[in-house]
C-alpha cells in the first residue's frame, strides 16, 4: 500500500477553518506506538497549518519547514489518546506563511509553537495538487480512518567526540529509504525537519544527562528556540550533529545544536533545558 | 514625506537593533554586521536567513514588510520590461537600482546583473532603508498646518 498519507500524515480530520486565519483538527496517536515523540506533536501542528495554506493557495502552492521561533515542550504525547490541533496563520502570502499553534490532549498542553516560517514553494515539485486537493475535501469532511501511522523506524547517531558535560558530537546518516519518504514528500523524498529536529533533541539529551543535576528535581527539555532548516536534507544523507553547552545556570542550560553536512550547516537550533523545579 | 532621502542620522539609529537582528538570525557576532555588509557575500546569509530578518524586523519594528517585493520596490515605477530582459536587468533597470540601492558602491554592482542575484547587493544599510521606509509608509499623515 502506498505511504502516502499515511507514513507522515498527522491530521486525521479538519473540524474549523476560520477565514484562513484559524484552523482546528485532530489527529489520533495510534495505539499500538510504543511512544510519539515531542517532535511529531510540533509535526502534526505545522502539518495542519499546511492544509490551511495550502487551501488558500489553490493547492498551486505548499509550505514547508523554514523557521521555528519558539517550540515549548509542554507534555507526552500518548499512543491512544486524540491530539486536539490548533494554528492560528499570522500572515499568508506567495512566499511565506507564519504561523504560532498548539497540541493539547484532553485539553492539557503537549507542545506550542511560536512564530513559525515556512517558506511557500510549487506544490507540482513534491506533490500531486489533485491529491493533495482531494485530501483535504475528506479531511474536513467525514475526516480519515485513525491508525495509518506504522512509527518511526530507529534514527540512531554514533557519538565520535566531544567533551564530557560540554560538547557532543555525533555523525548520524538519513536513512537511504525509509516508510515516511513517499509520503513526505512522494514526488521529492525529504528528511523532514521534525525528525531532524528530534535526533538533535536526542543527542542533547544526552549531552544534558552528563551535566551535574540542579540543586532540585533533574533537567528538563522545556524549549527549542530559532530551529531553522537552511535547506532540504535527501535520503542517504551523511549529518555531523553537534550540541554544545553555551551557558549554565543553577536552573538553567542553554546549549546550541549543529546539523553540519560537510561544511554547510543544514539546521540548527538553541534548546533551552531548566530544572523540573522551574516547570 | 515617503519620498524624503532618508538621512544618515535615521539609519544610524536604527543600525544597532537592525545589527543585533541580523546577527541573531545567521547566526553571527553582530560586531561582523557592519553598516555596509553584504548579507550574502560578506555574512553568509541565505534565503532562508532574509525570510527569518525579515519577520524578526516586522516583529521589532512593528511594521510590514512585503515580502517578495524587495526587488519589485527596487524596479520603482519602471515596468517589468523596462526594468529587465530575460533575467538581465537593462540599462535603465540597472540607473533605477544603484538610485535604490544607493548605499552600494558601484564596484559591488557586477555587469550584467541578473535580476536573481539582486538580494547579493543588499547590505545591512538597505535592510535599516526598508524599515525607515515601512515606518514612514505606517505613519499617519501629517495634518496640514492650520
Amino acid at each position: 500500500m502506498s505511504g502516502h498519507f499515511r507514513a507522515f500524515s498527522f491530521v486525521d480530520r479538519i473540524t474549523s477553518l476560520r477565514d484562513g486565519s484559524r484552523v482546528e483538527g485532530c489527529y489520533v496517536i495510534p495505539a499500538g506506538l510504543s511512544a510519539f515523540p515531542p517532535c511529531l506533536a510540533a509535526e502534526a501542528v505545522g502539518q495542519i497549518a499546511a492544509w490551511a495554506a495550502m487551501k488558500d493557495a489553490g493547492f498551486l502552492r505548499r509550505p514547508v519547514a523554514g523557521l521555528a521561533g519558539r517550540v515549548d515542550l509542554l507534555g507526552e504525547a500518548l499512543p491512544g489518546r486524540v491530539l486536539e490541533l490548533v494554528a492560528d496563520i499570522e500572515s499568508l502570502d506567495e512566499e511565506a506563511i507564519s504561523y504560532r499553534g498548539t497540541a493539547t490532549m484532553g485539553g492539557a498542553p503537549i507542545i506550542r509553537l511560536q512564530d513559525c516560517v515556512g517558506p511557500m514553494i510549487p506544490v507540482v515539485d513534491l506533490d500531486d495538487p489533485d491529491a493533495l486537493r482531494n485530501r483535504f475535501a475528506l479531511l474536513s469532511a467525514m475526516g480519515v480512518p485513525a491508525g495509518g501511522f506504522p512509527g518511526l523506524p530507529p534514527l540512531p547517531f554514533h557519538r565520535i567526540g566531544g567533551e564530557p558535560a560540554v560538547s557532543v558530537r555525533a555523525a548520524f546518516a538519513v536513512p537511504a529509504s525509509a516508510p515516511f519518504f513517499p509520503d513526505h514528500f512522494p514526488r521529492r523524498p525529504v528528511f523532514p525537519g521534525s525528525l531532524l529536529m528530534q535526533a538533535c533533541l536526542e543527542l542533547a539529551a544526552a549531552l544534558v544527562a552528563e551535566v551535574p543535576p540542579p540543586a532540585r528535581g533533574e533537567w528538563r527539555l522545556q524549549s527549542v528556540l530559532n530551529m531553522k532548516l537552511r535547506e532540504f536534507i535527501p535520503p542517504g544523507k551523511e549529518l555531523l550533529l553537534e550540541a554544545n553547552l553555551k551557558q549554565c545556570t543553577a536552573n538553567s542550560l542553554t546549549l546550541a545544536l549543529d546539523a553540519r553536512s560537510g561544511d554547510e550547516v543544514v539546521g540548527g537550533a538553541r534548546l533551552l533545558a531548566g530544572s523540573g523545579e522551574t516547570q | 514625506m515617503t519620498n524624503t532621502p532618508i538621512s544618515k542620522e535615521e539609519i544610524m539609529a536604527i543600525y544597532p537593533k537592525i545589527a543585533e537582528i541580523i546577527a541573531d538570525a545567521l547566526p553571527c557576532e553582530v560586531e561582523k554586521v557592519k553598516l555596509d555588509a553584504s548579507l550574502i557575500d560578506d555574512l553568509g546569509a541565505q534565503s532562508i536567513d532574509f525570510l527569518d530578518i525579515v519577520f524578526r524586523l516586522e516583529r521589532a519594528f512593528k511594521v510590514k514588510i512585503p515580502r517578495g517585493k524587495l526587488v519589485a520596490d527596487a524596479r520603482g515605477d519602471l515596468s517589468e520590461a523596462e526594468f529587465e530582459e530575460r533575467g538581465v536587468v537593462s540599462a535603465a533597470g540597472l540607473a533605477r537600482l544603484k538610485s535604490f540601492l544607493n548605499e552600494v558602491p558601484d564596484e559591488r554592482f557586477p555587469s550584467p546583473v541578473k535580476v536573481a542575484d539582486i538580494p547579493r547587493l543588499f547590505t545591512t544599510e538597505t535592510f535599516c532603508k526598508i524599515v525607515i521606509r515601512q515606518q514612514r509608509a505606517a505613519a499617519p499623515a501629517t495634518p496640514p498646518a492650520a
